[in-house]
């Protein structure tokens, strides 16, 4: 008997229904499931953490010392430091420090920028990110460039300034 | 030598079972039949047709364009796999392996200089190619899909310059990339620095940016990622889009459409075979004399924290980085690339008047290849301006000016407040739109003249005294004012008002657009404006 064989309602329309969107169901995951796949899930990357030495080493004014090695500027002012990290906020080139100017200026696209790291000229959008900064128990200048900050009123408080009086 | 006839030995290697098997088809006779047999028997050149119009492999129609470009990606694929038995793609071993190329491997110079060389004669020879089908409007029906291959193509040949250049490790290399990748992090939604890109979650070990490096930087995954891409996925990618444009080509019988359906046909083989051998051979002789005599240029080993001063993108892309300059990133560099290419590819369905197809014409097509080539020269200007103009701290310098002067830093720039900045876009969209298409009459061009010349000085004169814009900057007004008046206004209103509502829409848009980056341009650099318009929540900066 016929009837017992096929199940009630699978039509052939029904049937190919489900085929096709099985299929594109099927395509559909697979596509999302290739694009998880070029997330990685572990890497490798230094630290953004480091040690800039003791505090009382640093010159008032913007120092360069770290530029090459970890891509930041340290500014000490009269009430203690700030760190700007030197990643350019329009499409992340290192811009230069010009004292005499008292400019940052970016080589890919012009952006300048003033000491506190605010736009002058140039295509950037937003002001220059600063580094949390702090000063360790041993006097040295602690600074995480994974936190960072870039809105004046919040860049000009702890984490992102560290106070410090000079020792005489 | 008595015994030896060349005649006999050669007849003996033909007639033997050897040869017959490999080359089948009998005596050569060299009448139609063998000419149209070697074109079908041969699985290199069964993708021609038997016949083809003769107007369709003139020199002076094609110059051979299309065919060097696929010479020169033969040319890349040889000298790429070639490079690669003497490449490793780290970063510690990457810039060591370029200097092994140039100084200890034999010929190894002369392969990457050829690598090089190739493949911005590439870049030139497609953009070429394109020109060359656009202005003989060769692009019409039926031809419309196979021009958007095209555009394909030529998108990708720019995107295997990209991917190429990262791996020497050098600082061309490592600050090009950067750039590159951080303007796909600007992306809207999909890029952590783009607009609404918070909105999605997007943050910088988890965006569109994260997956093309591999990482939060560009480092060892994306020098691999690159490598991949470069050598292995959009070569694939570009050979399956050159079948089916290939393919196509010869559906549609070649590129010089017919204009009496009897027109006269040759024989594929000699006569367009000859010429493709020659386009080939002349290719190859100019890449190797070229990569002979010029060192393809290999800067300092890549380092992520200092970029150098003035940093240029090769000068394909020193357009975009040009570009970059006027805009916000994402407007810059994700935005305008995609309309333009979108709107290449658009072109057909837009233009469906049926003049002008398959021969050279101005008169015919007076909008469409002015338009047309003005945007190639637009394009090719931003090249110039960032290549000539740019100096240190990618400041304008002069091309006579010396990069040792230390110029003033330039002055400060300013935006329009938002509701100056909303009525101008709007008035420039809404009247620019629309005023062409209901004007019917047609406009006197010397009367137009006197008219937008009356304009021009009359605003310049509330510049200069209501606005205290300086005397010296009026030449820019007037050079900007001139060029939006004349390919923004007149040449639409005389050309494409009668065309239907939507095309004529896409069309203007499309055209407004192209002004209006010009017209920016010449308010930064004449004007210090940074943005007209500018909503910094959105990132909507313009």
């Amino acid at each position: 008997m016929p009837e017992t064989i096929a199940p009630a309602g699978l039509t052939r329309r029904n049937f190919l229904w489900l085929g096709w969107s099985a299929l594109v169901g099927f395509l559909t995951s697979g596509a999302a499931a290739a694009a998880r796949f070029f997330f990685p899930n572990v890497i490798y990357e230094p630290s953004q953490k480091f040690n800039a030495g003791p505090a009382q080493d640093y010159p008032m004014g913007v120092s360069t010392k770290w530029l090459n090695e970890q891509r930041v500027w340290i500014i000490r002012t009269e009430k203690g430091f700030y760190t700007v990290w030197a990643r350019c906020t329009h499409l992340g080139c290192t811009p230069n420090w010009f004292a005499d100017q008292n400019r940052f200026r970016c080589p890919c696209h012009g952006s300048n920028f003033s000491s506190d790291g605010d736009v002058i000229a140039g295509p950037a959008p937003k002001p220059l990110y600063r580094c949390a900064v702090e000063i360790a128990s041993t006097g040295d200048l602690i600074i995480d460039k994974a936190v960072i900050e870039g809105r004046s009123g919040f860049r000009d408080k702890t984490p992102f300034f560290a106070n410090f009086k000079a020792t005489v | 030598m008595p015994g030896l006839n060349l005649e006999q030995i050669k007849k003996s290697i033909i007639d033997s079972q050897i040869w017959r098997s490999m080359f089948r088809g009998g005596v050569w006779k060299d009448n139609p039949r063998d000419r149209a047999a070697h074109i079908i028997g041969n699985i290199w050149l069964h993708l021609h047709p038997v016949k083809v119009r003769k107007r369709a492999i003139e020199w002076t129609y094609t110059w051979g364009l299309g065919g060097i470009s696929f010479m020169l990606f033969l040319i890349l694929t040889v000298t790429g796999v070639l490079l690669m038995f003497y490449y490793r793609p780290t970063i510690d071993l990457a810039y060591q392996d370029m200097k092994d190329l140039e100084f200890a491997v034999t010929l190894g110079k002369l392969m990457r200089n050829a690598h090089r060389w190739a493949a911005q004669a590439m870049v030139v020879f497609v953009i070429l190619h394109m020109v060359r089908v656009f202005v003989t409007g060769a692009y019409k029906k039926p031809r419309e899909f196979n021009w958007g291959i095209g555009v394909l193509l030529l998108t990708f040949t720019l995107f295997l310059s990209f991917t190429g250049y990262l791996l020497p490790w050098d600082q061309l290399a490592i600050w090009a990339v950067t750039v590159g990748t951080n303007m796909a992090g600007a992306t809207p939604f999909l890029g952590n620095e783009g607009p609404f890109g918070s909105l999605m979650g997007m943050r910088i070990n988890n965006d569109v940016r994260f997956t093309l490096l591999g990482g939060t930087t560009v480092g060892e995954n994306t020098l691999l990622r690159f490598y991949v891409l470069h050598c292995v996925a959009v070569p694939l990618l570009v050979g399956i889009l050159l079948i089916v444009h290939f393919w196509r080509i010869r559906k549609d019988s070649f590129s010089a459409a017919p204009r009496d359906p009897n027109e006269e046909k040759v024989e594929v083989w000699p006569n367009l075979i000859v010429r493709e051998y020659i386009a080939a051979a002349g290719t190859v002789l100019v890449i190797l004399l070229w990569s002979w005599l010029v060192n393809a240029p290999l800067e300092v080993v890549a380092n992520p924290n200092v970029t150098p001063n003035p940093s240029k993108a090769p000068w394909y892309f020193v357009g975009l980085q040009e570009l970059l300059v006027y805009f916000d990133p994402w407007i810059a560099g994700v935005l305008i690339p995609n309309i333009i290419i979108v709107g290449l590819m658009a072109i057909p369905y837009l233009d469906q008047s049926p003049g002008g197809t398959g021969y050279y014409s101005f008169k015919e097509r007076p909008f469409a290849n002015t338009l047309f080539l003005l945007g190639i020269a637009l394009w090719f200007i931003l090249i110039a301006i960032g290549y000539y103009c740019r100096g240190p701290n990618y400041q304008w310098y002069w091309p006579w000016e010396s990069w040792l002067v230390e110029k003033a830093p330039p002055a400060p720039t300013w935006s329009l407040p938002l509701w100056a900045g909303t009525l101008l876009i709007l008035a420039y969209f809404g009247i620019g739109l629309v005023a062409p298409k209901l004007i019917q009459r047609e406009i006197e061009w010397k009367r137009a003249f006197i008219w937008c010349g009356a304009g021009i000085t009359l605003l310049s004169l509330g510049c200069v005294f209501l606005g205290g814009v300086a005397w010296g900057r009026l030449p820019w007004l007037y050079f900007f004012g001139f060029a939006y008046f004349l390919f923004g206004f007149l040449m639409p209103q005389r050309h494409i008002r009668n065309l239907s509502w939507t095309r004529y829409i896409v069309t203007m848009s499309l055209v407004l657009m192209m002004m209006g980056v010009l017209l920016k341009m010449g308010l930064r650099l004449g004007f210090d404006i940074k943005y007209i318009f500018t909503l910094p929540q959105f990132s909507l900066n313009i």
